[in-house]
């Protein structure tokens, strides 16, 4: 199979991309592992980064996280079978539980940062 | 008013004389908007080159014999019809991931393996016998695999599929979908001897779910579908309580 063959075609460079947001993904995971090592000491002298690169970087890896997140949700009426449920249904009730799932996670975020 | 033509550029190889398969190039009259690639190469065969090799039979979209890659999309050719094309050219190649034969014509060899390995056909413990009368199904329990059955082997779906070309040894799409036909009908009792042909490290686990079997199956099977289906069922199998019951 020829090397290029992930460009010769809207589909399966869509896969490669949806794959490759793996990679930085986990690279931030590592980060975020770091982090955590860091802060074991307790919040005294602890300041998390905040440069301008670290920044960026992280949107761009929150883009991919999105993406992957958005890929993985739209491919679940494919794989979850209910009997009567329609595929729509399932992949709406998805991202119903994800945007729920979302606002908690902010609100137990934003209230223990206070 | 002229006539209308269109140029096919089909696969030409001969084992023993070529090195490499090479394109030659066909410039055929085009004089019916109903016309289908396989119309093409059929005029070839009988009007300019009667060496041309490929495989058809039925020109209905049924026997599954006539799958070539059609401008690099694995397709039926007797359901691609030229009209969509011209006035481009057409490039017709065998289908992609299979050793050629000759010409137009791919080893199945592989595939036909596959298929034997999945047991598709009707597995019973104990021989339903002639005189208990007939193994009635309810329209629901048809309707469990029904889409399924539709496979007709034609291989576009693995031509279509990286993930074969670049391990043959991965069980594939079509072979996962028939599969799941048989697990899914209420008369079968064969799981138990599918799972470690389609569970294994060559089955279904190999898939990473690129999709695009589903895109080209000219029969609506989705064995994506049929395969991600079967890696939660063999996960639930395997997590929950009595999954491994005997069916």
């Amino acid at each position: 199979m020829a090397r290029g063959w992930w460009l010769r075609q809207r589909h399966y460079f869509l896969y490669m991309v949806r794959e490759f947001t793996a990679v930085p993904m986990a690279l931030w995971l590592l980060w975020f592992l770091v982090e955590i090592q860091r802060a074991s000491n307790g919040p005294k002298g602890y300041y998390p980064h905040s440069s301008p690169g670290f920044v960026v970087f992280s949107v761009i890896v929150l883009g991919f996280a999105l993406y992957h997140s958005y890929t993985f949700l739209s491919l679940a009426g494919v794989i979850i079978h209910i009997k009567g449920v329609s595929s729509r249904l399932i992949v709406l009730s998805q991202f119903a539980l994800w945007f729920v799932a979302s606002v908690v996670i902010a609100a137990a975020l934003i209230g223990f940062a206070r | 008013m002229a006539e209308k033509r269109i140029t096919i550029r089909a696969t030409r190889f001969d084992p023993d004389k070529d090195r490499a398969p090479r394109l030659q190039s066909y410039d055929i009259p085009f004089s019916d908007d109903s016309m289908v690639v396989l119309d093409a190469l059929n005029h070839i065969k009988s009007h300019v080159d009667g060496s041309l090799s490929y495989r058809w039979s039925c020109r209905m979209g049924i026997c599954g014999s006539c799958g070539m890659m059609v401008n690099g999309t694995p397709k039926l050719t007797c359901n691609a019809f030229l009209r969509d094309y011209w006035p481009r050219s057409i490039t017709v190649e065998p289908l992609q991931n299979f050793p050629i034969v000759r010409d137009l014509v791919i080893d199945m060899e592989s595939f036909m393996h596959k298929l034997k390995s999945i047991k598709p056909w009707i597995i019973r413990k104990q021989d339903y016998p002639l005189g208990a009368g007939e193994h009635r199904q309810t329209m629901d329990q048809i309707d469990e695999f029904r889409q399924f059955s539709e496979c007709i082997n034609c291989m576009l779906c693995y031509a279509a599929c990286p993930v074969y070309g670049l391990n043959d040894e991965f069980l594939g799409p079509a072979a996962t979908a028939l599969a799941r036909r048989y697990n899914l009908d209420s008369r079968d009792q064969g799981v138990k001897e599918r799972l470690p042909v389609i569970a294994n490290s060559e089955g279904i686990w190999e898939c990473s779910f690129v999709g695009e079997c589903s895109v080209v199956c000219p029969k609506g099977v989705d064995p994506a579908k049929a395969i991600q289906q079967t890696k939660l069922d063999t996960t639930m199998r395997f997590v929950l309580p009595y999954g491994n019951r005997e069916e």
